[in-house]
């Protein structure tokens, strides 16, 4: 019987990934690397690591009257890529240790939470003040076509229960024209999670109609050059499919306290949202009332609600 | 026997450095040494791996099912010899496969070494992350429900994978692999072997398929993760401001990003207020076609001066049809 060291690595690593996915997901890390939508596609990633690592185990052991060499069944030779039976060089110890760096920062460093030095490398308040005006064209083709389903009411006295709106990521559309008609009529905006980019958008793109009414909002600072004393951005991070692809948004808000509060830290606050102007585009800010510090939230980012279009 | 105990000595030092790297990783995430940004880049690195670990997977499985269940004699019957029926065979069946510009690596390769001709297999590769359900669907809904940007990407997208395949065709003869990664010559199939016995093949080439693209897997990952922690595209916006630079910059953004594709729509509406559609359009194209991620995987099995030209040869044409449609678009 012989023993094949690499073809036990290569098991060893195989089963370290299962663990390590696994692992993400039992300590919940798994929400700071990616959109919850897409959990049970890497818990499947995970079992079939698992299975390949089964199937892996079969190669550690051959006995010297089998061949050990499954390509030999065939007759012919065929092996182009690398099976793990040729000599362990330096060349290789460096490709397993590659694989291996991900793993070790997998299951040691614990992910953490993008912060406000990613929010401006992602283009930061440029991008901020940028949307509003995208809102603005948006708009402008969205009026050409009249909305047909705007008008009624479809749900009646029979708003959706909210509880069980936070877990979902698709509504159908009606749902979203309703959320929207709904917001217009609210005096204080409460920006959760769930609704947070409905409510966005239509608020970047409104900003008019918006002006004067309370909101209630979460979000952790970020400062840039240029800003006043008082200004400061209260940001979140939208992430679609992982974080890597995360963009920013958020609000300007004013407070007299700005100067006196570190970038990254998170507040809740409710205020007045205004209309303002930074470097020259128009965009709708927040004037803040209240405010105090919070915890990170569990969690601390948004995922865009995918409205799924009757047809 | 005399290699043994170098060979020997190797396994020794190498489970000792197995055991070093946790253990020195551990001390210094205890004393929270690692600054803020080595943070941020383990975090992303870690999210673009598990995002792309799918994907990778379910091509090396793709992969090991050619190897075993393909013969080079149905590749011989399916593709047509004339190169551009080849080419936009291969573009259509591209278009229906629904794959990630990280699984499409090792099916490419494979395919290759099975005997389809290069352009094929690269106009395969160009279509497959690019047009597929889930993109256009995402494409659709990141652009506020409008058919144009989704539409423009899929058609524009198809004819410019076609040109440059066909360029490749004229270019190129061979399998362009790196030497160490030959043709493969014949294979006389294990046709009578077991249904089971070939599955479990199958998954042995899958894993033995893993293994030879995870490295390039994890350093793509790593530099696209450096990238976006270390590189601020603020000072990009700026640069970008007419017409040709604007696409150049929007084309740079999608190759350093390396997003997938399935998400890169968000990504690319968000700049929709700063570039105008043409840009947002190169963008859309350019990005799932190839970027740094993909770049060191196709280097891990093709020449350096081959991927070089591919390279090359997307961005001009890209650049240039976008260039020539801009006014119309």
């Amino acid at each position: 019987m012989n023993f094949h060291f690499q073809q036990a690595i290569r098991a060893v690593i195989l089963f370290a990934f299962s663990a390590m996915i696994f692992n993400l997901h039992q300590t919940g890390e798994i929400t700071k690397l990616i959109n919850p939508k897409y959990e049970n596609l890497s818990k499947t990633v995970a079992i079939l690591f698992f299975i390949l690592f089964v199937v892996q185990l079969t190669r550690i052991f051959s006995f010297s009257t089998k061949d050990h060499h499954h390509c030999h069944h065939t007759g012919h030779h065929c092996c182009h890529h690398d099976h793990g039976n040729s000599p362990f060089n330096t060349k290789k110890l460096f490709s397993y240790l590659i694989l291996i760096i991900p793993l070790a920062t997998g299951f040691f460093i614990p992910a953490k939470t993008l912060d406000a030095s990613i929010a401006e490398k992602k283009g930061g308040m440029m991008i901020l003040s940028k949307q509003t005006q995208a809102a603005e064209t948006e708009d402008f083709t969205e009026a050409a076509i009249p909305n047909q389903s705007a008008g009624d009411d479809l749900y009646g006295d029979h708003a959706p229960d909210p509880n069980l709106m936070e877990e979902r990521q698709e509504i159908p559309e009606e749902e979203y024209d309703h959320l929207k008609k709904e917001l217009s009529q609210k005096q204080t905006i409460h920006m959760t999670n769930h609704i947070y980019t409905i409510y966005y958008d239509d608020i970047n793109s409104n900003a008019s109609k918006y002006k004067g009414k309370k909101i209630q909002l979460t979000g952790f600072v970020l400062k840039e050059k240029g800003f006043k004393q008082n200004q400061l951005v209260l940001s979140r991070f939208l992430i679609t499919h992982c974080i890597a692809d995360s963009s920013i948004i958020g609000f300007l808000s004013e407070l007299p306290e700005a100067q006196n509060i570190d970038e990254d830290t998170w507040i809740e606050a409710t205020g007045t949202i205004d209309i303002s102007t930074y470097n020259g585009e128009q965009l709708p800010i927040i004037k803040i009332a209240n405010w105090k510090k919070i915890e990170e939230p569990k969690k601390p980012y948004i995922y865009p609600i995918d409205i799924r279009v009757g047809l | 026997m005399g290699n043994y105990v170098p060979k020997y000595l190797m396994n020794i030092w190498f489970i000792f450095i197995l055991f070093l790297i946790p253990l020195f990783l551990t001390n210094y995430t205890n004393t929270f040494m690692i600054p803020s940004s080595l943070m941020n880049l383990n975090t992303i690195f870690l999210s673009i791996l598990i995002e792309a670990l799918p994907f990778v997977l379910i091509g090396v499985l793709i992969a090991g099912f050619i190897q075993i269940f393909i013969t080079e004699e149905h590749i011989q019957k399916w593709i047509p010899k004339n190169k551009f029926m080849a080419v936009l065979m291969s573009c259509a069946v591209g278009a229906l496969f629904p794959a990630c510009e990280c699984g499409i690596v090792p099916i490419v390769r494979r395919l290759i070494s099975k005997g389809v001709p290069l352009h094929a297999a690269i106009g395969f590769m160009l279509t497959g992350p690019l047009i597929n359900p889930i993109v256009i669907v995402s494409t659709y809904m990141a652009f506020g429900n409008d058919m144009k940007i989704a539409g423009l990407r899929m058609v524009l997208g198809f004819l410019i994978a076609i040109i440059i395949s066909l360029l490749v065709s004229l270019l190129f003869q061979g399998s362009q692999f790196k030497s160490g990664i030959h043709h493969e010559k014949s294979l006389e199939n294990a046709k009578k072997q077991p249904f089971i016995k070939q599955f479990f093949n199958m998954l042995k080439h899958s894993i033995d398929e893993f293994f030879d693209m995870g490295k390039y897997l994890i350093i793509g990952a790593f530099l696209a993760a450096f990238v976006q922690t270390y590189v601020s595209t603020k000072t990009l916006f700026e640069i970008g401001n007419d017409v040709s630079s604007s696409i150049l910059v929007m084309m740079l953004l999608a190759y350093i990003l390396s997003l997938c594709s399935e998400a890169d729509a968000f990504i690319g509406a968000s700049f929709s207020a700063i570039f105008p559609d043409f840009s947002i359009l190169a963008f859309l194209i350019f990005g799932p076609m190839i970027d740094l991620k993909n770049t060191i995987m196709l280097l891990g099995v093709f020449r350096f001066k081959f991927v070089m030209w591919l390279l090359f040869l997307v961005v001009s044409v890209i650049y240039i049809s976008i260039l020539i449609l801009s006014k119309y678009i």
